[in-house]
């Protein structure tokens, strides 16, 4: 089943087009990357699906129901890390999470099991100071204890780990992967590495338009076809393997680059060097990362 | 309806812990003595005053006061305390707007109106607060020290200084669900009042606009009737109704 769908949506703003046509769906308890660089149009895809904006045509469906601007009772189903969450900075953590609950109807009891929960799955456990003197980092984390509390079938992140340290990021990104067995999970970023580590499935959106988008399975079984790089230890080794197997192309050095598609296979490759009594400084499969995908088709 | 009870305890709680709540207590408190103390010590200033008075030739003679000088001064400052209470809350929405607190709150399934009617009572409830606790400390103070009886149509009075009170909070909140700055929903608010003032100059539509609640304490001395005020109280009354839910329209289509 699908989680999210999102069908040919369209959206302008003055004379700016800022979204066409985009079309994507999001199954159940998948982690989707939204990919794309700044002013994309990723917050402005966000807000379509949260109702706080109104698309000016195509239609988005969460949970099978169907989205509408303004007064919109499909937020139910959503939980929703805004990429700079603001809270009320007179209430302590706990104090925000109970407020939370009790807006959204939670029961007392479970409010307050929920909101300890949450805080010790953030580690904001034991946090008795206001929100006022919080860093980033823990706003950041409340911000995905409040996205959690009431168990969406939805959690919409956007840009989750943008303005994180490295250790802010990790922390961020396996709490996100802790997330999937509860929900579905749709993350904006243009943190190429961060999708790679957590995503099953991406969009790549450039200029308001989806560029491509599959499973990370399909991208990575492309990075069978990728190319490898030789460095040998002498120049002139590497000179003597390019009459050998031609179709290298030497970078420089003792460097030399096999392109995928040419036929030659690493292995043979390497045997033959082996053979001959070369020593080699090192032997790498180029992958195809996402971030060379990327540059691909936004052509850069 | 529990959802809204929430998010209205909210709301109590950011005006407690802003410090809004015990500033606006507090300046109710002093509104409210500052009307008997006034009239108390207007004959002893005057005795003060009055050898300078004197030099310049006006001869003051013995100055009585009585709860009526008390009221008087009390329909003279609750503009002030009006005003006071209006910029205290003027922000009540606009500040959620540019903090982006609210949209969290309505990313959880919060309805639009729960929130609006929320803040629309809170508004309400703070100026009644603000208004009957200045109004009950002066006349505590003007029971002890004077005679009450004195006085005509206390509480008609009262009441519809408190309804212009109200019509007033209503067009703030109209202006703040139309608004996105500060200085919009006081623009509009000011506004308001200044179109119902100068629409006032007009003697045949006068009697039909709220701002002739504003003339309330001419009750007091029965130099009017109850029954002269009821074409401003029914005007006040719809065009408050009319604010609020017009009001409410426009916030759940507004984009936040």
């Amino acid at each position: 089943m699908n989680m999210l769908e999102i069908c040919h949506i369209s959206k302008r703003f003055g004379d700016k087009q800022v979204l066409r046509d985009v079309d994507f769906t999001v199954p159940e308890h998948a982690v989707y990357g939204f990919v794309g660089q700044n002013g994309a149009g990723k917050t402005t895809t966000m807000k379509l699906v949260l109702g706080l904006l109104a698309a000016d045509s195509g239609e988005i469906l969460v949970n099978g129901e169907k989205v509408s601007f303004g007064e919109n009772p499909v937020n139910r189903y959503i939980g929703y890390l805004p990429d700079v969450p603001e809270f009320y900075p007179y209430m302590t953590a706990a104090e925000y999470l109970n407020f939370c609950g009790a807006i959204t109807g939670m029961d007392l009891q479970e409010c307050k099991k929920r909101t300890e929960e949450m805080l010790a799955l953030v580690g904001l456990a034991g946090e008795k100071h206001r929100i006022r003197g919080f860093s980033r980092g823990m706003k950041q984390r409340l911000g995905i204890a409040q996205a959690l509390l009431n168990r969406p079938k939805l959690l919409i992140c956007d840009e989750p780990t943008s303005a994180l340290d490295p250790v802010g990021r990790k922390e961020i990104l396996d709490i996100l992967v802790s997330a999937k067995e509860q929900t579905t999970v749709l993350f904006s970023t243009h943190i190429l590495s961060d999708v790679e580590k957590i995503c099953e499935q991406f969009a790549f959106l450039h200029e308001g338009k989806i560029l491509r988008q599959g499973s990370m399975e399909e991208m990575r079984k492309s990075c069978g076809q990728a190319g490898f790089e030789i460095e040998l230890e002498r120049e002139q080794d590497a000179a003597k393997l390019l009459r050998q197997f031609p179709e290298g192309i030497q970078r420089g050095g003792a460097y030399v680059y096999y392109e995928p598609g040419k036929g030659q296979q690493m292995e043979a490759v390497l045997a033959w060097i082996l053979g001959e009594g070369m020593r080699i400084r090192k032997a790498e499969k180029c992958g195809l990362t996402l971030e060379a995908l990327f540059m691909e088709v936004v052509g850069k | 309806m529990k959802t809204g009870i929430a998010f209205w305890k909210k709301e109590w709680m950011d005006l407690v812990r802003s410090g809004k709540a015990f500033l606006l207590l507090l300046i109710s408190a002093v509104f409210g003595v500052m009307n008997p103390a006034i009239a108390k010590l207007t004959p002893w200033l005057m005795e003060i005053m009055s050898e300078s008075l004197q030099e310049t030739g006006l001869r003051v003679t013995e100055v009585e006061v009585d709860a009526l000088t008390s009221w008087a001064q009390f329909y003279k400052n609750m503009p002030m305390e009006l005003l006071v209470v209006v910029l205290l809350l003027c922000g009540i929405f606009v500040q959620e707007y540019q903090r982006g607190t609210l949209v969290l709150a309505l990313t959880k399934g919060l309805s639009r109106r729960s929130v609006y009617l929320a803040k629309t009572l809170m508004c309400v409830l703070t100026w009644s607060m603000c208004f009957w606790m200045s109004f009950f400390i002066t006349w505590m103070y003007n029971s002890y020290y004077w005679d009450d009886g004195i006085i005509s149509n206390l509480w008609t009075a009262a009441v519809l200084f408190w309804l212009f009170g109200i019509w007033i909070f209503l067009a703030m909140v109209f202006f703040s669900a139309v608004a996105k700055e500060i200085f919009g929903v006081l623009a509009g608010t000011g506004m308001v009042l200044l179109i119902s003032y100068v629409a006032g100059m007009f003697p045949k539509i006068q009697n039909y606009l709220p701002t002739k609640l504003l003339e309330a304490q001419t009750l007091l001395t029965e130099s009017a009737v109850p029954e002269d005020f009821y074409p401003a109280v029914i005007t006040a009354v719809l065009l408050a109704a009319a604010a609020g839910l017009t009001g409410m329209i426009v916030f759940e289509r507004k984009r936040i």
